[in-house]
């Protein structure tokens, strides 16, 4: 302790010696932590935005089936609507909202096309608190009620079927007995998302549905909204025990894609780091063995006056202790200036096109997440001073006597 | 604690010392059988060409470095088998350096320098200071206590450096040319500046130098060549 009061203000000093290479220095770590804090608010914001977007279309945070449905999405693999304990469950507080739909494999057909498509019958009052499809009609209206028998088709999908607007088109759905039903639809509007939602999803009215099918009050899903990702697990949990014969999951396990670009998001912030902690570790052992053999003569004084080489060891580490603070700090400042400086959002409409493929929101807001400001941080600080440790090493082991024997 | 003739004690006792740096054929004999003693209150000289071995006597006496054989003694202390932390504890309290060149640390001051040693000796805090200031006053430096060596002339420094060495209360002082780098003048103040401190306060000097002006106050002349002491002379 007392040996730290003594040597404490020594190694700071001993920072300001050679200013240029300690700004050098400043400058390496701190440049990289900042692009770390910044590559990870960017990616973080881009991946929650695109993630959002897509599950604002229809998916939501996740979703409820009967046992086997997603295997086999059929007719006969149906569920009752919720009974009261899944309702509870559902009308949990976590719970935003949530949507019971009817959605089936089916057959479209105009006079020049036969395509497959899914239908999804719903009821547009649930439907409109919980998707963005309804707010993304080009064309005509959305649907009024679950009787309503007209047809939403996307953008793309009218165009291959060379259809449009107040015309009609067919659709073929295995009904209850087996046999196909096939059914008229007037297409009553025309939607705008990603041209493979587009070529996919037909929507209407749920009771419409299932009557041209023959079914009672039967739905094949609940979608269920869950704003916070951090209460997703105990919402999954909760709804399980109250509907235990149904299969409930979450959108990462609903959407293999989307879950593994999840993950390749927080992998390329980690790829990143790595890049920036060989860069940093360079700049340090570099810059630290400079300063220690410029001073070899100093440390060989030292030594000769009482100091041991555990001291020395101290002397230099506190050094690089003070050193990577200094430059880990100043990072962390410009990581949270430049969240603050971008608070009004990066507006990305202008690439919009390019970024289709992302399904991003069109304005990404960065936020400064607290344990991106720890863990980031002093991973580099406990690197770099780790790393400085060899230098350190290296003037611990000079002799006083060769230090002052080459000095003069 | 040893005694030689009447009152006499011996501070540094070296017997049989041989230095042997390197192997085989690139081997050198910088020191090929010393027996030496220091005294209490010597103000002695170790003269002799370059490369005869004087530096290298100094370290040994000065626990920098160990004898290829023989046993050197430090106040009755024997400094072999001693670990290198039990040595520079040794050299804290009982011996004072004073190099030929770059003596001080540069971020401090002239005061933080001369406490620096006491610091290291666990010295309370305002001991330290008065003590450090006393040093400083007494080698001539009233006044530049907050001063750092590169604002501080050769001579300046010196003076600081031999501040530093007394400080600490050692039983001797070794300096290795400490004049080297000095004009006439200042070295004639520093010499004398040692010589008095010698005198009125009974400190103990050791220094390697082939510097007439420094011989001139000696009051024993050792003499060097090719690692032996061809002559010991007290006038
Ligand atoms: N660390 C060392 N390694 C090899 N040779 C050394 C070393 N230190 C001193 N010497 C050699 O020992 C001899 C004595 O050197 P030194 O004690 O420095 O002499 P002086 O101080 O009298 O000039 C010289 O020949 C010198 O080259
Ligand atoms: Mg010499």
């Amino acid at each position: 302790m007392e040996s730290l009061k003594l040597l404490a203000p020594l190694a700071w000093r001993n920072l300001w010696r050679n200013p240029r290479r300690t700004v050098i220095t400043l400058f390496v770590v701190s440049v990289g932590l900042w692009s770390i804090l910044a590559m990870a608010s960017f990616i973080t914001a881009w991946g929650q935005s695109s993630r959002d977007a897509t599950l604002r279309l229809l998916f939501a945070q996740g979703q409820i089936h009967a046992e086997g449905y997603l295997d086999n999405p059929n007719i006969n693999r149906l569920m009752d609507p919720p009974d009261t304990a899944l309702l509870a469950a559902l009308n949990a507080p976590e719970i935003s909202n949530w949507a019971a739909r009817l959605e089936l494999p089916a057959v479209v057909r105009s006079e020049y096309k036969t395509l497959p498509v899914t239908v999804v019958g719903v009821l547009p009052e649930a439907e409109i608190r919980i998707s963005s499809i309804p707010q993304k009609l080009v064309e005509g209206r959305y649907l009024s009620g679950p009787e309503d028998d007209g047809a939403i088709i996307g953008l793309n999908l009218a165009k291959r079927l060379k259809t449009a607007l107040g015309r009609r088109v067919i659709l073929m759905i295995t009904a209850q007995d087996g046999w196909l039903e096939e059914r008229s639809f007037d297409v009553v509007g025309i939607y705008d998302a990603d041209t493979a939602f587009e070529d996919t999803y037909i929507f209407t009215g749920r009771a419409a549905m299932q009557t041209m099918v023959g079914l009672g009050d039967e739905i094949s899903q609940i979608a269920f909204e869950v704003p916070e990702d951090e209460a997703l697990e105990g919402v999954i949990a909760s709804l399980r025990a109250a509907a235990p014969a149904h299969d409930v999951r979450q959108w990462r396990k609903l959407s293999l894609i989307m879950g593994a670009m999840d993950a390749s998001m927080a992998a390329t912030v980690y790829v990143w780091m790595s890049v920036m902690m060989v860069m940093i570790s360079i700049g340090v052992i570099n810059t630290q063995l400079m300063a220690v053999f410029e001073r070899i003569h100093e440390f060989g004084l030292l030594r000769a006056l009482g100091l041991k080489p555990a001291h020395v060891l101290v002397l230099v580490t506190l050094e690089s202790m003070l050193l990577i603070g200094l430059g880990v700090l100043i990072g962390m400042l410009a990581g949270a200036a430049t969240v603050w400086g971008l608070a009004g959002g990066i507006d990305l409409s202008a690439f919009s096109q390019a970024l289709e493929a992302f399904k991003s929101g069109e304005v990404l807001y960065l936020e400064i997440r607290p344990m991106d400001y720890v863990i980031f941080p002093l991973a580099i600080w406990l690197l770099g001073v780790w790393v400085a440790l060899w230098p350190a090493w290296r003037a611990a082991k000079i002799s006083p006597v060769e230090a002052m024997r080459h000095a003069t | 604690m040893q005694h030689k003739g009447n009152e006499m004690k011996a501070i540094v006792s070296c017997k049989g010392i041989t230095k042997v740096f390197g192997k085989g054929e690139l081997a050198v004999h910088a020191l090929r059988g010393i027996d030496l003693d220091i005294m209490e209150g010597d103000f002695a000289t170790l003269a002799g060409p370059s490369g005869s071995g004087k530096t290298t006597l100094l370290n040994m006496i000065g626990a920098l470095d160990h004898p290829t054989e023989g046993e050197v003694s430090v106040d009755g202390q024997s400094l072999s088998g001693m670990s290198k932390s039990a040595l520079s504890d040794l050299r804290l309290e009982k011996v004072g350096f004073i190099f030929q060149a770059y003596n001080l640390v540069p971020v401090l001051s002239a005061r933080e320098n001369v406490e620096f040693v006491l610091r290291l000796a666990k010295v309370p805090a305002a001991e330290r200071r008065s003590r450090a200031d006393a040093a400083l006053a007494e080698v001539g430096l009233k006044g530049m206590e907050n001063r750092r060596p590169s604002a501080l002339s050769g001579g300046q420094q010196q003076r600081v450096a031999i501040a530093r060495a007394l400080v600490g209360r050692p039983r001797i002082v070794l300096a290795d040319e400490p004049t080297a780098n000095l004009d006439s003048k200042t070295t004639a103040e520093l010499v004398a500046l040692m010589y008095r401190l010698n005198q009125e306060s009974g400190i103990t000097f050791l220094m390697g130098t082939h510097d007439p002006r420094v011989m001139a106050h000696s009051k024993r002349h050792i003499e060097m060549e090719d690692g032996k002491i061809i002559s010991d002379t007290r006038s």
